[in-house]
């Protein structure tokens, strides 16, 4: 073989390294990546980590005293559904944190929004809305117990308390985003203030406004938690709090992941709506590059 | 031919903006005539003001100085007699072209069902039929400003100032527009000032350019085009056109020839 030759069998080999293969996805690959499909490997995932987790417990590997067992977990679930405690509890925390979003996040985005009729006024209070802001609102709580007191209206007020500066701020910023051209070409037409707020400054703000219900939805949950926690005589904050003064890790599980599904379903509701209020936004992911 | 009739005028109009030493002058006096039936074009060195001018006859802005008398009454601005259209489409990405161009009436009070007929209507003429229910997003950028033009003219403004409206189109889409421009201000006898940088686009359209020189900005010519095609193709082949292209840049002061050293 002369040299020539070994040279261009070796650039062969070369570049048949370095030729980017780009294969097809399997018929396997194909069927994974549909509703169904990422549903069946989502639920089998779920299923081999409490599988796991039994397992572990039941071979001595983790103390049942300490983690709980999804046996143990699902005897409590069952027995609670059965007395009607946990939906009881459950219709609390989500009355308590829905309450605490609907108020806190309309009083926070109105005012919110209002301020962008006004740079003199929304200067003026920045400060303190700032201020404000950089308290921790979760050491309010006890002010708030002491104020409201123990029942369902302090756990409500704590939610606001969460949400309304978040739903301001919010508001607010996307309002001094909005498109002054917009706003520009309106007043050139002879609009009014009024109504370059309604068809401006109200529909360009929506995206931002329904984005931040998202983050919402999540303090709620946390204010009318963290007021259980604090004193209460139901709701799953109550529920989770006194089990886990008596070691009760099973029923603290419980409550725990009806936590979770109530955040998911708002969240999902709130997916819903957005989509909606806001047709113009939907974009198809079909035209989507594959990386 | 009659003498033309004065449809708006500006007298020393003066304009300057806050800065950091002190106020800026933008606009130093400037005065100039604009006819009914006009199409003047104003150019000028970058940053000269333009907008500036604008904003002042659109009554965006108030003028530091200077008096604007339209059909010979003294006006502090034009709200709401405008039809104002810029670079950007300005199109509302949550209504739709139907609502993008019904937007105008909606301001003029004119009743839904009214409004949606002539709507339609206008979108038929300019052949954006079909397109009613679809977001701006989802049009090309010659149709998005098309749309701008039509919400512009469905208002039936005493003036229409265009503000570099078609600079951000490729070169065939903005041959096409300023063709349809030019239909549409004949078909519906409308007065247009246009706010453009391209010298070329200036001569094709306008009856008339104003020269705007260096900040603080007065009127340094206006030029009368006799150009006696009406069509943008058409002037650019009319044998005068590199001529009157030529005199603007001179007044633009740009190099027309490498300087030899």
């Amino acid at each position: 073989m002369t040299s020539h030759a070994l040279k261009n069998a070796a650039a062969a080999k070369m570049s048949a390294q370095a030729a980017p293969v780009r294969r097809k996805p399997g018929a396997l690959a194909r069927a994974a990546d549909t509703m169904v499909g990422r549903g069946l490997i989502q639920a089998l995932a779920v299923a081999a980590f409490f599988a796991a987790w039994e397992v572990a417990v039941r071979a001595g590997w983790l103390t049942e005293f300490l983690v709980g067992a999804p046996t143990g977990i699902w005897r409590v679930f069952a027995a609670a559904m059965a007395d009607g405690s946990l939906p009881v509890d459950t219709w609390y925390t989500l009355i308590e944190a829905i309450l605490g979003f609907v108020i806190g996040t309309a009083l926070g985005s109105l005012a919110g929004l209002g301020l962008w009729y006004s740079v003199f006024i929304a200067r003026l209070v920045e400060p303190f809305i700032v201020a404000i802001n950089s308290v921790p609102k979760i050491a309010l709580a006890p002010i708030i117990i002491l104020w409201f007191g123990t029942g369902f209206i302090s756990k409500v007020a704590l939610a606001v308390s969460l949400t309304a500066l978040v739903a301001l701020i919010a508001a607010y910023q996307a309002a001094r985003d909005a498109d002054p051209d917009l706003q520009a070409l309106l007043a050139s037409m002879g609009a009014t203030k009024n109504r370059i707020f309604r068809s401006v400054i109200v529909p360009s703000t929506l995206p931002a406004i329904i984005g931040m219900f998202r983050i919402n939805i999540g303090f709620a949950l946390v204010g009318a938690v963290v007021g259980e926690f604090i004193s209460s005589q139901r709701g799953l904050g109550h529920l989770i709090y006194t089990a886990s003064s008596l070691y009760d890790l099973n029923t603290v599980w419980v409550g725990l992941f009806v936590l979770m599904f109530v955040g998911f379903v708002l969240y999902h509701l709130i997916d819903f709506a957005e989509r909606r209020i806001l047709p113009w936004r939907q974009v198809s992911t079909a035209g989507q590059v594959q990386v | 031919m009659t003498a033309p009739k004065v449809q708006l005028s500006l007298r020393g109009i003066r304009k300057s903006f806050p800065g950091k030493a002190g106020p800026v002058p933008v606009l130093d006096g400037l005065t100039f005539d604009i006819y009914e039936r006009d199409f003047v074009s104003i150019i000028g060195p970058s940053g000269c003001g333009k907008t500036t001018v604008f904003n002042v006859i659109a009554g965006l802005l108030e003028p530091d100085g200077g008096t604007m008398m339209f059909r010979g009454e003294i006006v502090p601005g034009l709200r709401g007699r405008v039809g104002y259209m810029m670079q950007k489409d300005l199109l509302f990405p949550w209504r739709t072209v139907l609502q993008n161009v019904m937007l105008g009436l909606e301001m003029k009070g004119v009743a839904q069902g009214e409004a949606l007929d002539t709507a339609r209507e206008y979108l038929s003429t300019f052949g954006l039929s079909g397109f009613e229910n679809a977001y701006p997003k989802t049009l090309s950028g010659g149709m998005r400003q098309r749309t701008a033009l039509i919400r512009t003219l469905i208002m039936d403004p005493d003036i229409l100032l265009l503000d570099e409206p078609f600079s951000a189109l490729d070169y065939q889409t903005r041959l096409y527009l300023e063709g349809v421009l030019l239909d549409a201000v004949e078909t519906f006898n409308k007065t247009v000032v246009l706010v453009t940088h391209d010298i070329d686009e200036a001569v094709a359209l306008s009856k008339r350019v104003v020269v705007l020189g260096n900040r603080p900005t007065k009127v340094k010519a206006v030029h009368d085009i006799g150009l006696d095609a009406r069509s943008p193709v058409g002037a650019r082949s009319d044998p005068r056109f590199a001529e009157y292209f030529h005199t603007l840049c001179g007044e633009l002061d740009i190099q027309t020839r490498a300087r030899a050293a």
